[in-house]
């Protein structure tokens, strides 16, 4: 391994690490909080850190100036053909979103706290849904003006626009700048800090042993958990391969190669120069190191409930040992029908492919619920939390940990969770890949008829990948939270029942009908294969469409004026009006 | 090397396996706090159980024999902390027993609406907690909020939100407030309205009926020979209702069903009480109707009533009967008696004796609770761990009545 692969493997490590450490102190954050939601109290939001004025005022105009003076620096140099479209394009969609957005706050600000001049009087009758729709609109009339610009007037267009978000950014800046106030600004970031804050008290919280437990494996616990929540995502590939051009022709890679991103790459993706996966590790074995590796976090669990010297603690660790190995089997074969219709294990492989084809909730839909159950299980999250249960068993197998041992259970929990999640968007939601997205641009096509083209370039393409991938991440996290709140745990026998009398023979049944259409398919000739290429492309057209669809529902949804009617109001809380306070009543509902 | 085909005796092979004694409570999530029982596990099934209760002991009828009869009161709320009107209104009918008078009709009415909201309380918090024990959070918090809009309810009428103290001997300690019956007419069906949405996130649940259906049954001739009675009995098809086996107050006048269940499983008891919330709204929605908008609330009799304020100020004799009530207490006649209502978890009796002077001489209290705990050990008895959390659920076992 040469010195540039080597940094390369660092750099993505620390990507994955810290993408998934950070995810696991939000979800913490997100399922505290949404717990707390509906229990109607704000949640966890004490954690604050009080900055200096000059600091806020540093933080506010720091980044805005920093990216103004950027994009007016990078206008300077000459851009022509596709690259200057694209950055038209995106220096438009930029600028409009930067002043709606500002806009929005300055909205809220004046709302809330006061208009200080003439100017921002304006906003005190604005609804900020307005601002929103109206920078929606400005968004979609920006995409169609970006039609007339001529390939021979782009590279002026770049630069104006260019130049145009320079000053957005700037006038943004130090206009917000000044509506800083006085003092030092208490920092809370929606109580996103109060994850942290936790996570630095545990450090010194007493780290209690129990007097009969073992000491050694009560420490060597935790750390296996971690251990294998951690690893498990050297194999998942995060983004599109990169390619890139050998600039000295001196034929290896090195450091001076790494500037010469090629500028495009065909529909198939092949690369002539050298191909980067995004991916830490590409192992042959691909998923089946990901099995191998939670295997072992079972081992961090039954010696945790073992090390205990807590009866509790002993039940919990039996619970998560034969739950966990029993539901190993059942995941493994519910994927099996998957590598059948992939041909491969490698998880780079099976992301290119599901770009190339169907998603793999469309060609598995049996083995995507029997995965979601059997990695529900996994994870120990609700309703297959009985090695916690924590009415049942208090707390199961670390009932006798504390401070940052305890910490390191939760973390790997939780790291597990947006792990498993990674996993599934690898696996079944299409891994980095986004509908018609193709490594050259954008190509909507069914079957033979081409809809509509637009060609992109390589750079564009592997960022939108590579935010696509975390983005359906971050959403599949967040529905797997939602989860938690509403079912009712399994009893431990109907679990187990579950697993072997119900997912089990399924995924043995899905596996073998995978396998004779798949043979099937395969012998049928080209007729056949055109047909699946044409469904394939449908149930792309459907993701984007429910995709879109969904987004608008959530926004819809979002925005909704919530009405409360009070129908009755008691005298408690007609007194504390009279007095100035409000009564929170649950009358109002 | 040793033969591989050694003859073995079957016996040695068995590893030594002998049951593990499992402390569960008084300080564990799902045992309230309240009690302990000592398992013997084989595995996670339950060879043997034992029930201890008497961790929220603190002397109530002890405590009861040292002031007067109206002193007895704030005691008496925290017996059912769930649904402590329903206490009230159960001592105060047992004291005017032992002296022999009757409320005005239109404070046997209030009494018969305020009670029929507290057992709705009562039964929307023991079956949101036991789903919320399950696991199952959302649920709970729809219980929650109806039960905050009953809790306000109470709170405008009786100024405290849950330790009312409201009961008074021969009467209530106010009138209903001016808004009375417009409020509890638009709370209700609202109320309602919230328990069948937490319901529906609930009985279409394949996980929550498994948990529930067929777990700690209990048969009728058992359940009788326990000394059962309330929602725990009608579950296992006995239709034994105080109130409609042997009415007071008002409720001969009262149209309302008696829900059973049939074999008397936990998913029984939870039925059970989800239908009679739905009963008591029937109930509540009559005695609205045929509740008399004017007239007294209180007994016209000196010897038992306070005076009013204003007399108390101003002329002798009610100056001389407040104190006298209120330092010597009201003269209930010498003699013993048993009075009995329908509480929240059953069959609440009073045996009370006196003295003939202020002070009760005894007070024993027949808790529902008692005798449905009593059975709490044979429900559970070969069944798994987490079968304890929804059947101690289901039998809504409260601390403060049971530990006498």
């Amino acid at each position: 391994m040469s010195l540039v692969e080597l940094v390369l493997t660092v750099v993505k490590i620390l990507i994955i690490v810290m993408f998934f450490l950070n995810m696991a102190a939000l979800s913490t954050w997100a399922d505290r909080r949404q717990g707390a939601m509906v229990q109607d109290r704000v949640g966890p939001n004490r954690a604050v850190v009080p900055l200096p004025n000059m600091v806020a005022r540093g933080i506010v105009l720091l980044p805005p100036a920093l990216f103004g003076v950027l994009s007016i620096f990078t206008s300077l140099g000459e851009v022509t053909g596709r690259l200057a479209l694209e950055r038209t394009t995106v220096n438009v969609q930029l600028a409009i979103f930067v002043t709606w957005l500002s806009l929005l706050v300055l909205c809220a600000k004046v709302r809330s706290g006061g208009a200080i001049n003439r100017a921002e009087r304006v906003f005190e009758d604005v609804d900020p849904r307005s601002i929103f729709f109206a920078g929606l609109g400005v968004h979609a009339l920006g995409l169609v003006a970006m039609r007339f610009v001529t390939p021979q007037g782009a590279p002026m267009a770049a630069k104006i626009t260019g130049f145009v978000l320079g000053a957005i950014f700037l006038i943004v800046g130090f206009y917000a700048t000044s509506r800083v106030p006085e003092g030092p600004i208490p920092l809370r970031l929606a109580g996103t800090l109060h994850a942290l804050a936790d996570s630095i008290k545990m450090i010194w919280k007493e780290d209690f042993i129990p007097k009969n437990g073992d000491k050694v494996l009560h420490g060597l616990a935790p750390i296996l958990t971690v251990f294998s929540a951690v690893v498990v995502a050297a194999v998942l590939p995060f983004g599109n391969d990169l390619c890139f051009a050998d600039g000295n022709r001196n034929g290896t890679l090195d450091f001076s190669d790494l500037g010469n991103l090629v500028a495009t790459v065909p529909a198939t993706g092949q690369c002539t120069g050298f191909r980067v996966p995004l991916q830490i590790a590409d192992l042959n074995v691909g998923i089946l190191y990901v099995f191998a590796m939670t295997g072992t976090g079972i081992i961090g669990a039954a010696i945790a409930g073992w090390a205990s010297d807590n009866k509790f603690a002993l039940l919990g660790g039996l619970r998560a040992a034969s739950q966990m190995v029993s539901y190993e089997v059942a995941m493994g074969l519910s994927l099996v029908g998957l590598f059948l219709v992939y041909s491969t294990v490698r998880m780079g492989e099976m992301s290119a492919w599901q770009g190339q084809h169907a998603w793999g909730i469309f060609v598995q839909p049996v083995g995507f619920f029997l995965f979601l159950a059997a990695v529900c299980a996994e994870t120990k999250r609700v309703p297959f939390d009985q090695p916690e249960g924590e009415s049942e068993i208090v707390a199961g197998y670390f009932l006798e940990y504390s401070g940052f041992k305890w910490g390191m259970f939760m973390t790997g929990e939780y790291i597990e969770l947006v792990f498993s999640s990674a996993l599934l968007v690898a696996l079944f939601f299409g891994g980095y890949n986004l509908p018609f997205l193709h490594p050259d641009g954008l190509t909507v096509a069914f079957g033979d008829t081409v809809l509509f083209q637009y060609k992109m370039t390589h750079l564009a393409v592997s960022v939108i990948s590579v935010l696509a991938f975390f983005g359906k991440t971050i959403l599949v996290t967040w529905v797997q939270v939602f989860f938690r709140w509403t079912l009712p745990r399994f009893r431990y026998d109907q679990l187990m029942k579950l697993g072997w009398t119900k997912l089990l023979p399924l995924a043995i049944a899905n596996m073998m009908v995978t396998a004779v259409i798949v043979v099937a398919l395969r012998n049928a000739g080209p007729a056949a294969e055109s047909w699946l290429k044409l469904l394939g492309d449908i149930s792309q057209g459907l993701v984007a469409v429910l995709t879109l669809a969904g987004t608008v529902a959530l926004v819809v949804g979002l925005l909704e004026p919530v009405e409360r009617h009070k129908f009755l109001v008691t005298s408690s809380a007609r007194f504390a009006a009279a007095l100035g306070g409000v009564k929170p009543t649950a009358q109002e509902a | 090397m040793e033969p591989l085909d050694r003859e073995l005796d079957e016996g040695t092979l068995e590893l030594p396996s002998e049951p593990m004694m499992l402390n569960m409570g008084p300080s564990h999530p799902a045992m309230h706090g309240t009690v302990r029982i000592v398992l013997e596990l084989s595995g996670e099934m339950i060879n043997k159980a034992d029930v201890q209760i008497g961790y929220l002991h603190r002397a109530f009828e002890k405590m009861c024999e040292r002031g007067t009869w109206t002193q007895v009161f704030p005691y008496i709320d925290r017996l059912n902390y769930v649904s402590p009107m329903l206490n009230n209104v159960a001592f105060a009918l047992a004291v005017e027993k032992m002296l022999g008078v009757t409320v005005p009709e239109r404070c046997q009415y209030y009494r018969v609406i305020l009670g029929e909201l507290a057992r709705i309380c009562d039964h929307m918090i023991c079956s949101g907690a036991m789903c919320m024990e399950l696991g199952a959070f959302t649920p709970f918090l729809y219980f929650a909020r109806a039960r905050e809009i009953i809790w306000e309810m109470f709170e405008e009428e009786t100024g405290a939100r849950v330790t009312h103290s409201f009961g008074r001997v021969g009467g209530m300690a106010n009138a209903p407030t001016k808004f009375f019956k417009d409020m509890v007419r638009t709370s209700v069906p609202r109320v309602l309205e919230l328990v069948a949405e937490g319901e529906k996130l609930l009985l279409k649940n394949r996980i929550f009926l498994d948990r529930l259906e067929g777990v700690g049954i209990m048969s009728k001739e058992d359940a009788l020979a326990l000394g059962w009675t309330g929602v725990c009995l009608r579950a296992t098809g006995v239709p034994y209702d105080v109130r409609k086996a042997h009415p007071y107050m008002v409720y001969d006048r009262m149209q309302f069903e008696v829900p059973v269940g049939t074999t008397g499983d936990n998913y029984d008891r939870f039925m059970c009480r989800q239908e009679e919330i739905r009963q008591s709204a029937r109930i509540i929605d009559q005695a609205l109707a045929q509740m008399p908008d004017e007239g007294p609330i209180n007994i016209d009799d000196p010897r038992i009533m306070l005076p009013q304020k204003n007399e108390v100020y101003s002329t002798i004799e009610a100056t001389i009967q407040h104190f006298k009530i209120v330092m010597e207490g009201i003269k209930v006649p010498a003699g013993e008696c048993y009075s009995y209502t329908e509480a929240g978890n059953g069959e609440l009796g009073f045996y009370m004796v006196s003295d003939g002077s202020g002070t009760p001489y005894r007070i024993r209290i027949r808790p529902p609770c008692f005798a449905t705990t009593q059975g709490l050990q044979q429900l559970i008895t070969g069944l798994m761990i987490p079968d304890v959390v929804p059947t101690f659920g289901s039998l809504n076992m409260i601390g403060g009545e049971c530990d006498h």
